[in-house]
């Protein structure tokens, strides 16, 4: 019999992704005040498409954080920005399907991982918004998307509203304070396209 | 690195966790079988039936004393556990002389005198916390300073479940008797049958043992109380015991302790164990830059058979999984579980790094360890301790070869 229930055996004992990922777009460490625990992730991104490309862990800490990051970095894979940010806020469950649910004493290794990915997802698009230098506005400082851009997919999608701005390129779905921008850009848009411009 | 999974696994478990219980020893089993079975009279009854579980624990009362060096059989107590014992004279010494209201231990006792203080600590009592230093060693001065006219109970351990280390009982005892009129109680619990006692000539006057630390099995301990310390009952009932506690006298057990100490008695094999001990904690210590040993280097001042080493910046419980999934027993001072997070009070009282705490493995040898086994246990680490650096995120730190 493992010390740890099957699925957590598991993936404790041949974790998935462990490492740094090579010049990480974004990274970020969080440490346990319970229990002394520490988990580090790195992020590897597509600056064009904000999809996350690669991502791996290091933990110290014991089989349930090694677990649960192991299953973490494998399931942000292929999410943007936006949607990992938003797997984050579900971890809890999402964890808790494919688990089951942790003893008490482990719940706050659920956490960790969370907040771990929340932080390196923040820093990503607090970086993005350092070292943004285009000419012409940042709408979406959350994830760096300029006026510009959201203009051209207004147009080549035809997008009539902000959650599919959203859908289409993550802005507006971070802290959404730009949400009234987006609506501003496309009501003037369409006007514009109805008077004929 | 995949050494240790080639390698034969030695039949069974490799137990190294004997500072927390001990295999029943066959000759200890034998011993006890008859009176689970055909020989279950009451040793108070009066019929010659009776008369004869009598004389059984009365031998077995021999036989703890002969291995405490104690002055008389009279001496010895039996209880049902070390926790007991230490319990028992802690509120015994403390109902004796209920003028006093100072009580000196030390920061590393185990739980049953540590909580037990913090209780009496809650409970108006004044308690004097002595400190150890970074290798775990004690201060006597210390013990000295702290002794005062209202002193009533000194309780310091022999050797310590956690680090092995030993500390001085024999000058302790010496101290307290020539500056106090204070009663000193030794919890042994880790020590009998692991290194000599001698009670006759030590100043000690209660001292705690347990049965299945040394080969007997679990629910079995005594108290020695010094022929003279009129220490009140715990249990108060039936007159067993001569009155001082209560409780028809579990007979299987207390043979079984007096076989088990009379097995620790003539036991030989401590080079062997010593040998093995000081090979696994060499070997660990020159592997893994990152090991360092919790507990005074001074291989005399430890117990034979105890190596708590710290894995700096790795976590002891996913250390310890890793073991146990290859089939070795061992313990850590770091595991989470429903009661606790907190980190070793031992080890933090040592003042061992938060990182180095996290990290810490004890391991325990006994009599029924082998050479194979420890090469197994080895090869094991060798192939556990490197995966899980790679994992660590204290990877800068561990670059650095750091131990603390």
């Amino acid at each position: 019999m493992s010390y740890y229930p099957g699925r957590i055996s598991k993936h404790f004992l041949a974790p998935q992704n462990v490492g740094d990922v090579e010049e990480a777009d974004a990274s970020a460490e969080t440490g346990s005040f319970v229990c002394g625990a520490v988990v580090r992730l790195s992020l590897k991104l597509d600056a064009e498409t904000q999809v996350i490309s690669d991502a791996r862990f290091r933990a110290a800490g014991c089989g349930y954080l090694i677990a649960y990051a192991s299953v973490v970095t494998e399931i942000i894979r292929g999410l943007t920005t936006a949607e990992a940010a938003a797997a984050a806020g579900l971890l809890q469950e999402t964890l808790r399907e494919y688990f089951g649910s942790p003893p008490r004493e482990k719940e706050h290794c659920v956490l960790l991982c969370a907040e771990a990915l929340r932080e390196a997802v923040a820093r990503y698009s607090q970086r993005v918004r350092d070292e943004w230098t285009g000419e012409e506005a940042l709408i979406c400082t959350c994830f760096g998307v300029s006026e510009k851009r959201i203009e051209q997919l207004i147009d080549d999608k035809s997008l009539h509203t902000v959650r599919e701005v959203t859908i289409a390129c993550n802005a507006g779905g971070g802290c959404q304070s730009c949400r009234p921008l987006i609506e501003e850009i496309l009501e003037e848009h369409w006007r514009e396209a109805e008077e004929g411009f | 690195m995949e050494a240790g999974r080639e390698q034969m696994k030695p039949e069974g478990l490799v137990y190294l966790d004997n500072n927390a219980t001990t295999r029943v020893a066959a000759e200890v089993f034998e011993a006890m079988r008859p009176y689970l079975n055909e020989l279950y009279g009451n040793p108070s009854s009066a019929h010659a039936f009776g008369r004869g579980m009598r004389a059984s624990v009365s031998r077995a009362r021999e036989q703890v004393a002969a291995c405490l060096g104690a002055r008389s059989a009279d001496e010895i107590v039996f209880t049902s556990c070390g926790t007991e014992s230490d319990n028992w004279a802690l509120r015994g010494a403390l109902e004796l002389r209920p003028e006093k209201r100072h009580i000196i231990t030390t920061r590393v006792e185990h739980e049953a005198v540590r909580l037990m203080c913090e209780r009496l600590e809650r409970r108006g009592y004044e308690v004097t916390w002595l400190d150890v230093n970074e290798e775990g060693e004690l201060d006597l001065g210390a013990l000295r300073a702290a002794l005062r006219a209202d002193t009533c109970v000194v309780s310091i351990m022999l050797a310590n479940n956690e680090t092995g280390v030993l500390f001085p009982i024999e000058e302790a005892g010496r101290i307290v008797r020539e500056h106090a009129d204070a009663l000193f109680h030794v919890d042994g619990v880790q020590a009998v049958g692991k290194v000599p006692i001698n009670l006759a000539d030590w100043q000690v006057d209660l001292f705690s043992l347990s049965g299945h630390k040394l080969h007997a099995p679990k629910g079995v301990g005594a108290l020695y109380v010094r022929e003279g310390v009129r220490l009140p009952s715990f249990f108060i009932g039936g007159g067993q015991e001569k009155g001082r506690r209560a409780g028809t006298e579990a007979v299987p057990y207390i043979v079984a302790l007096g076989a088990a100490c009379e097995l620790a008695s003539h036991f030989d094999g401590f080079d062997t164990i010593r040998r093995l001990r000081d090979g696994l904690e060499d070997t660990i210590l020159e592997t893994f830059p990152n090991a360092r040993l919790n507990g005074t280097k001074d291989r005399a001042k430890r117990l034979p058979n105890t190596a708590n080493i710290s894995f700096s910046y790795l976590e002891g419980e996913s250390i310890l999984a890793n073991l146990d999934e290859a089939g070795v027993c061992v313990s850590t001072g770091s595991a989470c579980n429903a009661e606790s997070h907190v980190s070793s009070a031992v080890l933090r009282a040592m003042n061992v790094p938060y990182t180095a705490a996290q990290g810490s493995i004890r391991f325990s040898l006994g009599r029924y360890n082998t050479e194979a086994e420890i090469d197994y246990t080895l090869d094991a680490l060798r192939s556990i301790i490197p995966r899980l650096v790679e994992m660590s995120p204290y990877d800068e730190e561990l670059k650095g070869r750091n131990s603390g």
